[in-house]
């Protein structure tokens, strides 16, 4: 725009675009970096009274859901879904609505800090997390170590997301010779990805992450599959649960869930078979061989050595219900069987995997329509890089516990929360000479890290996201700033409020001024460059759904768009000519300690492992219990009366490895011999609405995997004790009776 | 507005409710996930309250998700996730009871208005809500004077909704200031509103598509033919409230 437009020409235009209703904006290049400037300081541009949208992507869990967001001068007011975006198609989850939360919450860290290991982040008023240094000085503080560590010593620890910045740290390590960085997240871990990952190598040849295509099946068997919760790509995942259950007007799609505590996902479910937990994968044998059997066809390899009567028995599913649900299994045009959650999180958790996916390669739906696929690749993507699964993170942490790493950088995950205590990563801390931070609020590893240097929100961000699960087509999602930061308006002029920076731009900086192969390596003036020279291999590639031949304009409708996808159904169909050949060795879980109680750690539902800093996804109460703001114990009313406890009775739970304590809520959907507890809470940092509330069930797991790697997360037997204390749980549900003691007003 | 709450009616939507807007919800597809319950919240600048005050009920949210159980293990089903919201009822029993006219009906568009500046808190319209669909501030909860984690929080809210302050009564308006602006933006473009144009936020939130919004003057409106399939019902249908959601049975 030429300089000669007077402000009043430019409102008179502005109000001539602001006549179609919503106006999506993308900055063209040459206003790539314009400020969008807090309410005491309009931009020209903002026409008083009507909104800005801005597409980007969510960054609340790493399945990149395409957001579209309203501001209103300046100020970012509310997130909808990105009708366009083939993950989400327009919709959202609840820790998705409440990202604002964490835009605007008190407790981000706002600026640069240097402090002592352990030490409160809170500055004098207890309630903002003060910088105590210049951002210079912090970009020299990675320069340093980055120039002046041996390139084996320096370590990266990420987040789960494969976004722009694991490519740019990847190309960081592979300059100097560095180990590449490890990506983790609790999530991951509760997935099973590294498991549904192998099972699919073992059976299908073929590496990558399963696709369950539950829109265009008919009959779904999910064997402790949450996937309407936290499960791969939760939002897509509903759309198919949603199209399962209406897609057919004429035959409403059937739904069975195996679980030993009925999850969210399993309320949804036509029928609920509280099966012995560890014994999902010889359920899955048992209904195959049930139907090979009924066929009257020959035994395939895979059901070689299934027992039906002593899988009923261990299972404590009656072999008519088996021969039943098999003939179900056996009778639909489209079924489908799903393995993930507590299934996969058991010792024998591959072998659950592995039997899941091989039903469904006897009623032949790999590769097909409403049944199994591999997930499509994003563009950019070489393949699939999964997150570190436990047994590696195992390894990571015994190899910075040898003092052979002497600086650790971690992004975007916050491990001392998100890992067993099994996994003595606090110790290994201790052998750790620099741990740098990046984290943007005051998690628990920001604490005990050196340094402090906070990454901006996701909605200040700009980015990339590679799709890894959900979308059917290959689709990256793209991120833009959709505010320039959160400003005070004390004062005449105002000031920024979070200085927070790119860890992009900081480790692009730091590059600079290590000097060396790094600096010529990453020659780029800024996070946006980077992610143009990674773009530019999208360039002329015609099969998109918008297509450039110039990185200025490709940036520009990617902006515009939030991100760039294929139109073509990318979903990869494996070959199952050998799936039916593995033998199994049927065996039912092993578990750890000698407790008369199952274990069930699972994430709840809205909060996830990251949610508790928000006080409105605390305040929402849990899908199946209701409560809110804490963390609680489900036991079966019978087990609770045997034990003489009642509802808010705070119990001791103590396993192998450790022990917390309680409120009891007694659950009336999950077995005798089992209880369940919600992971999100305790945390001990992390800002006021999360810190000192409820307990983190993790303190009660060990370290033992399953023959993938993954953790045995449900793999515990635990025993109860009463304390004599009681601690009201609040919640939605009416309660009878006066109340009194409820925990503490954030 | 009739006054004749006594005797049950058995209701026709097409024929007894001559209002523009209603809401189908089909619990069959309602997964429980809460997104309808942040989108509202974050749209409508409903207050958190915090643990305490959620645990005497004093909750703000202007939608809940109920469940129930029936049955006992192993034989346990948890029944159908049931949002429940203002069900904006044709003959609401709210209204008559407030004695300074702040809980009114719009006999134009066939809602239930609260108009915050007139409520005085007596919560007789709450008491007389048969669905418990209206929340009461007890305190200030957007106050930042007295909650200083709110000088960076509010920076989110809605420009278009009013912020409450202690005393007053609420409840979910229907998006009106969506319904407002479709209106605003249809008028100057010179024709009518689209069928599926008004979208709340929970509908447009819902992973599942469960909400459905619209004119039920129009018989060819989504709405309007969610409403007369078989699985259509409304909560407490005997009152004779006429509300304008109607729930799609679930299981089914």
């Amino acid at each position: 725009m030429s300089d000669k437009i007077s402000r009043r020409d430019f409102l008179k235009l502005a109000g001539v675009g602001a006549a179609t209703t919503a106006v999506l904006t993308g900055c063209g290049p040459a206003a790539r970096l314009v400020q969008r400037e807090p309410y005491t300081k309009m931009p020209e541009y903002t026409y008083n009274g009507l909104s800005t949208y801005y597409a980007t992507t969510c960054r609340e869990c790493s399945a990149g859901c395409g957001l579209i967001a309203r501001t209103y001068q300046g100020r970012a007011i509310k997130v909808e879904g990105n009708p366009n975006n083939p993950v989400n198609l327009g919709k959202t989850c609840a820790r998705g609505q409440a990202t604002l939360e964490g835009l605007y919450n008190p407790q981000r860290v706002r600026g640069p800090i240097k402090h002592s290991r352990g030490q409160s982040l809170y500055g004098s008023d207890n309630q903002n997390v003060e910088s105590n240094m210049s951002w210079d000085d912090a970009i020299q503080v990675v320069a340093d170590a980055l120039s002046k560590n041996q390139p084996n010593e320096i370590a990266f620890l990420m987040g789960m997301a494969p976004d722009h910045l694991f490519d740019l740290i990847t190309d960081l390590t592979k300059a100097i010779n560095a180990p590449a960085p490890i990506r983790f997240g609790a999530l991951g871990m509760f997935e099973a990805r590294t498991t549904l990952m192998q099972a699919a190598n073992d059976l299908l040849g073929q590496s990558g992450l399963p696709f369950f295509d539950i829109g265009n099946a008919d009959l779904v068997f999910s064997f402790g599959a949450n996937f309407l919760e936290t499960w791969l790509s939760p939002v897509a995942q509903t759309r198919g649960y949603s199209s399962l259950r209406r897609r057919n007007p004429n035959q409403r799609g059937y739904f069975v869930q195996f679980e030993a505590r009925m999850s969210q996902t399993g309320a949804k479910a036509d029928e609920w078979i509280p099966i012995t937990p560890g014994t999902e994968g010889l359920v899955a044998l048992a209904l195959g061989s049930l139907m090979v059997t009924a066929s009257g066809a020959s035994l395939p390899a895979a059901y070689s050595n299934v027992d039906v009567n002593s899988i009923a028995n261990v299972s404590g599913v009656t072999l008519d219900t088996l021969k039943r649900l098999a003939n179900m299994f056996a009778g639909s045009a489209h079924p489908l069987a799903i393995s993930g959650g507590a299934a996969l999180g058991q010792s024998n958790g591959l072998q659950t995997a592995e039997a899941v996916l091989t039903l469904n390669a006897l009623v032949n739906n790999i590769g097909k329509d409403g049944g199994v696929f591999l997930s499509p690749l994003a563009p950019l993507a070489d393949e699939y890089h999964r997150p570190a699964s436990i047994r590696e993170m195992d390894d990571f942490v015994a190899k910075l516990q040898s003092g052979s790493i002497k600086v650790l950088f971690v992004h975007g995950v916050n491990p001392l929360f998100e890992l067993p205590k099994s996994i003595a990563l606090r110790d290994a801390f201790k052998n750790v000479p620099q741990i740098v931070s990046f984290a943007t609020f005051p998690d628990e590893t920001a604490v005990q890290a050196d340094y402090i240097f906070p990454d901006k929100h996701g909605l200040e961000s700009w980015g990339y996201q590679k799709v890894a699960a959900g979308a059917g087509s290959s689709t990256l999602s793209g991120a833009q700033p959709v505010v320039s930061g959160v400003y005070t308006a004390d004062g005449a002029v105002p000031q920024i409020f979070y200085d927070a920076r790119a860890t992009a731009d900081v480790l692009l900086a730091a590059a600079q001024k290590a000097g060396g192969t790094l600096a010529s390596a990453l020659k780029f003036k800024d996070e946006l460059e980077y992610i143009q020279s990674q773009l530019k291999g999208l360039l002329g590639n015609t099969d998109g759904f918008f297509s450039a031949a110039e990185i200025n304009t490709f940036t520009a409708y990617f902006q515009q768009n939030g991100g760039w996808w294929k139109t073509s159904d990318d979903r990869v169909a494996p070959s199952a000519s050998n799936a039916l050949n593995k033998t199994f060795n049927a065996t039912p879980a092993q578990f750890v300690g000698d407790g008369e109680l199952y274990f069930v750690p699972f994430v709840e539902p809205v909060m996830a492992e990251a949610g508790a800093n928000k006080p409105w996804l605390q305040e929402i109460p849990d899908p199946t219990t209701t409560v809110v703001w804490n963390s609680w114990v489900e036991i079966n009313p019978d087990t609770a009366a045997q034990l003489g406890v009642d509802n808010d009775d705070v119990v001791l739970i103590s396993s192998d490895a450790g022990s917390v304590e309680a409120s009891v809520y007694k659950y009336p959907a999950i077995r005798p011999d089992t209880i369940a507890m919600p992971f999100g809470q305790g945390h001990t940092a992390y800002g006021q609405f999360a810190q000192g509330r409820g307990v983190n069930p993790f303190d009660l797991l060990s370290n033992a995997t399953n023959e993938a790697g993954d953790l045995a997360f449900a793999s515990m037997k635990v025993s109860i004790k009463k304390t004599g204390k009681k601690r009201q749980l609040s919640r939605l549900e009416g309660v009878i009776g006066v109340y009194e003691n409820f925990g503490q007003q954030p | 507005m009739a006054n004749d709450l006594n005797s049950p009616v058995k209701m026709n939507m097409s024929q007894d409710a001559q209002g523009k807007w209603g809401m189908v919800i089909d619990q069959d597809l309602c997964t429980g996930c809460q997104a309808c319950v942040a989108a509202c919240s974050m749209e409508n600048n409903v207050p958190f309250v915090g643990e305490v005050d959620a645990g005497y009920g004093r909750n703000m949210q202007w939608i809940r998700i109920e469940r129930f159980w029936s049955g006992s293990f192993p034989d346990i089903k948890m029944t159908s996730y049931q949002p429940v919201m203002c069900q904006q009822c044709h003959k609401a029993p709210c209204e008559p009871v407030c004695p300074v006219y702040a809980s009114v009906h719009s006999e134009s568009e066939d809602l239930n208005l609260q108009v915050y500046n007139r409520c005085i808190g007596t919560r007789y319209c709450a008491n007389n809500c048969p669905y418990q669909a209206r929340t009461f501030n007890w305190r200030d909860y957007q106050d930042a004077r007295q909650r200083p984690e709110l000088v960076t929080l509010q920076n989110h809210l809605n420009p278009d909704v009013t912020v409450r302050r202690r005393g007053v009564m609420e409840k979910c308006t229907f998006c009106i200031q969506r319904i407002r602006h479709t209106e605003d933006t249809a008028e100057s473009e010179n024709r009518e509103i689209r069928d599926g144009e008004v979208v709340p936020a929970c509908a447009q939130a819902c992973p599942a598509s469960a909400i459905t919004f619209g004119r039920i003057d129009d018989p060819t409106t989504q709405v309007s033919q969610a409403a007369v399939t078989s699985r259509a019902g409304h909560l407490l249908e005997d009152l004779g409230t006429i509300p304008h959601v109607t729930y799609l049975a679930g299981g089914a």
